[in-house]
């Protein structure tokens, strides 16, 4: 059976070598692909959006449907992790224990017992977890900066290379780096789940309302030019605030899938201490 | 302003080397871990002030903003590299890694 899979791996690589043969010459202006269509990018991104960065053009604009989909893949990647992993019956330890923070001191909490919420005291899953002040500490300095950055990311895609994608990732990133410094709970308490799927929906619907908007406005599904008249500016900066809107949505929704995903991967859906 | 440019290049370098020699030639996780941490810390300080004074090159607002700029990186790079150091020998500790002893075979 395997030499019968190795066979067929050759097969196909040797097709595909002999297939890449009929590839254009490495950057032959001759080529289908730079004729028409990559010079009209080229020459005309700017008069018609305005947007000195032709990618986040192309990807947000001339190319939007394509994107629209490629931010509900995203989207029905974390739906799907949550339908997998996501459990909702309730297995309480018999007893719960907590560590007193600065002394590092736990607590056994007999069945059914509970701490009131306080910052003295964290929940832990087993007797011994671990908890390190450096880390923490660190963690919580760099954590702003990084999610600064990330809005900087988000907001200047239109002039250098960065947008939704990057961005929503950096924010996730920051707020994954919370749950592995500290521990799931903590980040949970300041991204609650309910919120994170709500917000994951809503970045979502900012891109797909605001194609629908177009639709509306009485032009293409995704054509921004028709959103001229609602933000008050002419056709050409119409297309470039609809660049800047849909990228939030992405940056949204991005931000949000990959906080979910992690928090169902690390807790097997429990939503405990986590990692 | 070149030599001091080159100076601090060079200087970069020297440590940057002295790390990857320290990677290969040191005996278990925790030494290897030391000149991973400490010395690509300053090589990338060392190298990236060289940048930043190059960029100034040609003084204006906007190349100084740039060399700021890169200093900042330098700042958060040395708060975060000694510190994911820290939490990889901290992991070490708590996986049970015994540390090497004069005497024991390189690992």
């Amino acid at each position: 059976m395997k030499i019968i899979g190795l066979i067929v791996a050759i097969l196909v690589g040797a097709l595909l070598v002999y297939a890449a043969a009929d590839f254009p010459a490495w950057s032959d202006p001759a080529s289908p692909a730079s004729t028409y269509l990559s010079p009209h990018f080229i020459e005309k991104t700017m008069e018609e959006t305005s947007v000195p960065n032709i990618v986040t053009a192309v990807l947000a604009d001339y190319r939007g449907f394509d994107t629209m989909f490629e931010t509900t893949v995203i989207f029905s990647a974390g739906m799907a992790v949550f339908l997998l992993l996501r459990t909702f019956r309730r297995e309480e330890p018999e007893a719960r224990h907590y560590r007193h923070v600065l002394t590092g001191v736990t607590l056994r909490v007999k069945e059914g017992g509970e701490l009131p919420p306080s910052d003295d005291f964290e929940r832990i899953d087993s007797l011994w977890t671990p908890h390190d002040l450096i880390i923490k500490t660190v963690c919580r300095l760099l954590i702003p900066f990084i999610q600064l950055f990330a809005l900087y990311v988000i907001a200047h895609g239109h002039h250098s290379p960065g947008g939704g994608f990057q961005g929503g990732v950096i924010l996730g990133a920051s707020i994954i780096l919370l749950a592995i410094s500290q521990d799931l709970r903590t980040a949970v308490k300041r991204m609650a789940e309910k919120l994170d799927a709500l917000l994951c929906s809503v970045g979502v619907l900012i891109y797909a309302g605001t194609g629908a908007l177009c639709l509306l406005l009485g032009l293409n599904f995704l054509d921004y030019s028709a959103l001229a008249s609602v933000l008050h500016v002419d056709s050409i900066m119409a297309r470039s605030h609809g660049i800047l809107i849909v990228e939030i949505g992405v940056g949204i929704a991005v931000m949000c899938t990959m906080i979910w995903i992690y928090n169902n991967v690390s807790s097997g859906g429990k939503y405990n201490q986590g990692l | 302003m070149d030599i001091v440019v080159i100076l601090f290049l060079f200087a970069g370098l020297l440590f940057f080397t002295g790390g990857a020699v320290g990677i290969l030639r040191f005996p278990d996780f925790y030494s290897r871990l030391h000149p991973a941490g400490k010395l690509d810390t300053l090589g990338l300080l060392l190298s990236l002030i060289s940048l930043a004074l190059f960029n100034l090159h040609h003084f204006s607002l906007g190349a100084l903003l740039t060399s700021l700029k890169i200093l900042l990186i330098v700042v958060f790079v040395f708060l975060a590299s000694p510190t994911a150091t820290h939490a990889i020998v901290d992991a070490g500790v708590r996986a049970g890694l015994a540390p090497w002893t004069k005497g024991d075979e390189r690992r």
